[in-house]
């Protein structure tokens, strides 16, 4: 894993994930919570329980892409980063097999409080040229010895 | 002149605040795995015990993101009483300790704050529900925020 140094970053930098979501992901991750009903038929899994609140097919759990976009982010930062915290808006659902690209995109370096600290934003795209998740990071990352 | 006028919603103000605990959950290797797979997590502070005890946290770690899988039922709830429909509009996360493999978290939750705010779309009021995660060693590891938004949406043709 690479390590990122607050020196070598700038606002503008861009990086990205391409993600497809589907339904056994959908049910690992709600087995990392409860196993026992990870794969209990809701809107989360079950296209027919979906089409009954007018969703064309099952969603992803907003949650879920949270924790695509924190893995985004801690992928790009290398071990010795610390993500602060992270936020995201949901604008549109996100359907099972979209083709979606999670990107982050630098907007500030700054010194906080004496910390060598990046924000970022981080938002989704769909193949339908949607934005259904925006929202922003805060990392701390290391300084070159 | 046009005088406009606050939306009328009704929630249970006295929950704003208030603390309670909802539950633990441990963090099972398991669990852990499941939560790995499902977001294709390859980080070496995860995944990898000897790259993970070389690394800055002497050890394996888990995904803060595995705090958003606990289900957390039960919780405080404002009672908000507007629109017709309710849904997930955000989450965040602040992060602010390691959580390690075997870990158990106890969580507590409170309704931050209910809000209302007007668009073009109409009226939309917020309910802020606001998760504190502690260690077995009484150290919050993580605050985490979910917004639920309640509105009006129109009645489907038949």
């Amino acid at each position: 894993m690479e390590q990122r140094y607050f020196e070598d970053v700038e606002p503008g930098d861009e990086f990205s994930l391409p993600w497809r979501p589907d339904r056994a992901q959908v049910v690992a991750f709600r087995a990392a919570g409860n196993p026992e009903t990870a794969e209990r038929p809701d809107r989360f899994t079950d296209d027919e329980a979906a089409k009954q609140i007018g969703m064309p097919k099952a969603i992803v759990p907003g949650a879920f892409a949270l924790c695509m976009a924190t893995r985004v982010v801690t992928d790009w930062m290398g071990a010795y980063g610390t993500l602060h915290s992270i936020d995201v808006d949901f604008r549109r659902p996100m359907l099972h097999e979209d083709a979606l690209n999670i990107l982050a995109l630098v907007t500030d370096t700054l010194e906080d409080g004496g910390r060598p600290t990046v924000k970022l934003d981080v938002y989704f795209e769909n193949e339908r040229g949607e934005r259904p998740v925006q929202g922003t990071a805060l990392v701390e990352l290391p300084r070159k010895l | 002149m046009t005088t406009e006028q606050a939306p009328v919603f009704e929630y249970d103000a006295s929950a704003i605040g208030v603390e309670v605990e909802v539950g633990s959950a441990e963090i099972l290797p398991d669990r852990v795995a499941q939560y790995l797979v499902a977001t294709g997590e390859t980080n070496p502070l995860y995944t990898d015990e000897a790259a993970a005890a070389a690394g800055p946290h002497g050890g394996l770690t888990v995904p803060p993101g595995i705090l958003q899988t606990l289900s957390i039922a039960g919780g405080p709830t404002a009672k908000v009483k507007f629109g017709n429909t309710a849904f997930h509009s955000g989450q965040r996360m602040e992060v602010l300790g390691q959580i390690r493999p075997g870990d158990t978290i106890h969580v507590s939750s409170d309704v931050k704050e209910v809000y209302a705010k007007t668009g073009r779309t109409g009226t939309m009021v917020f309910e802020v529900r606001r998760n504190r995660f502690r260690n077995q060693h009484g150290d919050v590891v993580a605050v985490s925020e979910q917004a639920m938004v309640h509105r009006q949406t129109a009645p489907r043709e038949a």
